[in-house]
């Protein structure tokens, strides 16, 4: 099953770092991740689009070079969610 | 004072000289002051036949027209010198309180020439100097020094070297107010050279504005921009610099056992998260700054200051160490001695590679993180290996015949960023003036955290003129001197704001831009002076030639060629990266041509 990594204070709302959720497409995951985790779920998306804030990655790449949340997700994908940060 | 407060220390150790004269402001007004002064003053004073640790180098300490103004992180000032390190041109730059109080002492630059016969230390209480006997505080640590001399943010602030500069490392740093570094290209080295321990200032001027009712509007908008940007009032202060360790190393960015790999096993174990929820005690603000970053933290056997994402990645990932009780306990020695952690950890990484290769007899091995805080006081005291690992990881392979496993650009070690999964990364650190460095520019914003929004991190077509623009963007920030976060809520043209709300002068974001430009094709003519060329602008042949092995980044190396081209030619220089006459007509650096 794919696994979705969170990071930041993103952990907070879910009370954990890392969720197992099924699904086909990063948007199936991610709306997984919405029924598991509503108080993730007011984060993250914003009018059921994700949040224009976050970065969405699958497997280290950001979806947006992908083909966004269409992207197909396999069994051991790895999606990673970042909250907007800073530093370096 | 009005922005500027006029005047140049100059304090010539070798015949115990003190002078003082009027900053010239036409100069000011091209340069600003810091990095873009220093890089001004700097090729004036110190030329190619100069060795950096001789008496005829010079420490340019710089504060900028911003400095000690109240403006958001109006706290920050630099050094230039030679570097000992790499042999170019350098500047590095601090936060805390010291360049405040030096502005508040009245000066806007002190010139050190010279070498005292004997340990010395500089005081400057309300712009009185004197130069005193230093026996009693020679040999003493960073934090010991700084005690015995009367620290006191706000008040009174020290300045000095630690063991590893007075036995010139070529990596170390000078640090102010205890734990705040003048960090890259071993400034800490010249220091010792000249037997300057500490400079300890007071001072009761102030940095007011001319245009007072412009200044407090400024003051108010930008703390209103910088509380609404969810980056300067949320990630930083909750997770310091390390928050982006994770998303690094996601990316398959995060250099790993001196570049061996990309991806660290042990990354979360030294992440910002971590850190955060295991040795985090609290948070803290250089002055004037609302944003707060740095950390204390505390450890089974100490407390202190960091370790930052830079220092977790050099003594972590880069060691394959994922202790970060050991990481932060090293970074403390490192401040308590004056080292540059990011060289420190990048040289031990590859002390680890040379090991297991079987060129060093050594127990220090990937990982060992029990050796980690000896080893960090033995290059500071150049003891038994650290004495090799004392002036950096490039002279230290290359002892041992192997140059190219020192992970570094014009000898000065690599951050925390694999260029291979960052390529624009790559060719900021090539093309970096003071060797590979992150902050001349930093491509993590638009590579990988999508500010102000995403390029392909991949790609090389169109990085040119990115990171040139974000390397001019840079020497604004560091000419003026405020802190880069700053910018990471506001843009250019509030700091021209800010700057005409102090010295009546009409600059706008355009003016500033200038500046920046000029500054960094003036440090370019110094490197050119002093025999560098374009094959310099280089990176190791690891990163070149040997492709990513696993994780996103797998099968990339950094595709310079292309991308060194497209850059010559965005900054108007020829095909050997010498600046073009007209370039330098049109950024008033013209004089200098002849010279270069």
């Amino acid at each position: 099953m794919p696994v979705v990594k969170l990071f930041g204070n993103l952990r907070d709302y879910a009370e954990t770092s890392k969720v197992d959720v099924s699904g086909g497409t990063v948007r199936e995951v991610l709306d997984g991740l919405c029924t598991q985790s509503p108080a993730l779920c007011e984060v993250i998306l914003e009018g059921g689009e994700l949040n224009s804030h976050l970065q969405v990655m699958l497997n280290g790449r950001g979806v947006d070079f992908i083909q966004g949340l269409d992207s197909t997700v396999t069994a051991n994908d790895q999606i990673a969610i970042f909250p907007p940060i800073a530093g370096g | 004072m009005e922005g500027w407060a006029g005047k140049i220390l100059d304090i010539d150790l070798t015949s115990g000289q003190i002078d003082s004269y009027p900053l010239d402001m036409e100069m000011a007004r091209l340069y600003l002051g810091g990095r873009g002064l220093g890089a001004r003053l700097l090729w004036d004073l110190v030329g190619p036949e100069v060795e950096p640790l001789s008496p005829e180098n010079v420490l340019i300490f710089a504060t900028g027209p911003v400095t000690g103004s109240g403006f958001q992180t109006s706290n920050r000032f630099s050094v230039s010198t030679k570097s000992p390190l790499t042999g170019t041109i350098l500047d590095a730059n601090s936060g805390g309180w010291w360049g405040m109080q030096f502005k508040r002492a009245g000066y806007d630059v002190m010139i050190v020439r010279g070498k005292a016969e004997k340990p010395t230390m500089i005081e400057i209480i309300n712009g009185e100097v004197s130069i005193q006997d230093a026996a009693h505080i020679w040999g003493k640590t960073v934090f010991e020094t700084t005690d015995m001399l009367g620290q006191s943010n706000n008040k009174r602030n020290v300045m000095c070297i630690g063991p590893a500069g007075e036995n010139l490392s070529l990596i170390a740093a000078i640090m102010n107010d205890g734990t705040r570094a003048l960090a890259r290209g071993g400034p800490g080295a010249v220091m010792g050279s000249k037997n300057l321990k500490a400079v300890v200032v007071e001072g009761k001027e102030r940095n007011t504005a001319q245009d007072k009712d412009l200044y407090k509007f400024m003051l108010y908008e930008t703390g209103k921009l910088i509380k609404q940007s969810p980056l300067t009032s949320k990630a930083l202060p909750e997770f310091g610099t390390a928050a982006v360790l994770n998303v690094v190393n996601e990316i398959g960015a995060l250099p790993t056992r001196n570049f061996q790999q990309s991806q660290f096993e042990g990354a979360e174990l030294i992440s910002g998260e971590y850190m955060t929820k295991n040795i985090l005690v609290k948070k803290q603000a250089c002055w004037a700054c609302p944003i707060a970053c740095t950390r204390i933290t505390k450890t089974s056997k100490a407390e202190g200051e960091g370790p930052e994402y830079e220092s977790l990645w050099a003594m972590g990932a880069q060691c394959g160490i994922d202790d970060i009780e050991a990481i932060a306990e090293a970074n403390y020695l490192c401040n308590d001695m004056g080292l540059d952690t990011i060289s420190v950890g990048s040289t031990i990484g590859c002390a680890m590679e040379l090991a297991e290769r079987g060129l060093i007899d050594t127990d220090l091995r990937f990982g060992r993180a029990d050796l980690l805080y000896e080893t960090v006081r033995s290059i500071a005291y150049r003891e038994d290996l650290g004495a090799e690992m004392a002036d950096g990881s490039y002279r230290m392979a290359e002892k041992y015949g192997v140059p190219e496993l020192s992970m570094s650009s014009k000898k000065l070690e690599m951050p925390a960023y694999d260029a291979r999964g960052m390529q624009g990364q790559g060719l900021l650190f090539a093309t970096s003036n003071r060797g590979a460095c992150h902050m001349r520019g930093n491509m993590l914003g638009p590579e990988v955290l999508a500010l102000p929004r995403q390029i392909d991190r991949f790609g090389t077509q169109g990085k040119a003129g990115i990171v040139s623009i974000h390397q001019n963007s840079a020497a604004v920030v560091d000419s003026l001197v405020v802190c880069k976060f700053t910018n990471m809520a506001v843009a250019e043209e509030y700091f021209a704001r800010w700057l005409k709300s102090l010295t009546g002068i009409p600059f706008v974001a355009d003016d500033l831009m200038w500046v920046g430009e000029r500054v960094y094709n003036l440090e370019r003519l110094y490197n050119l002076r002093e025999g560098f060329t374009m094959a310099d602008d280089t990176l190791p042949p690891r990163l070149l030639n040997e492709p990513v092995v696993d994780g996103p980044s797998k099968g990339y190396t950094v595709n310079l060629a292309p991308m060194l081209e497209e850059y010559y030619q965005f900054r108007n220089w020829d095909e050997s990266g010498v600046p073009h006459p007209a370039k330098l007509k049109e950024l008033q650096l013209d004089t200098l041509l002849a010279e270069a």
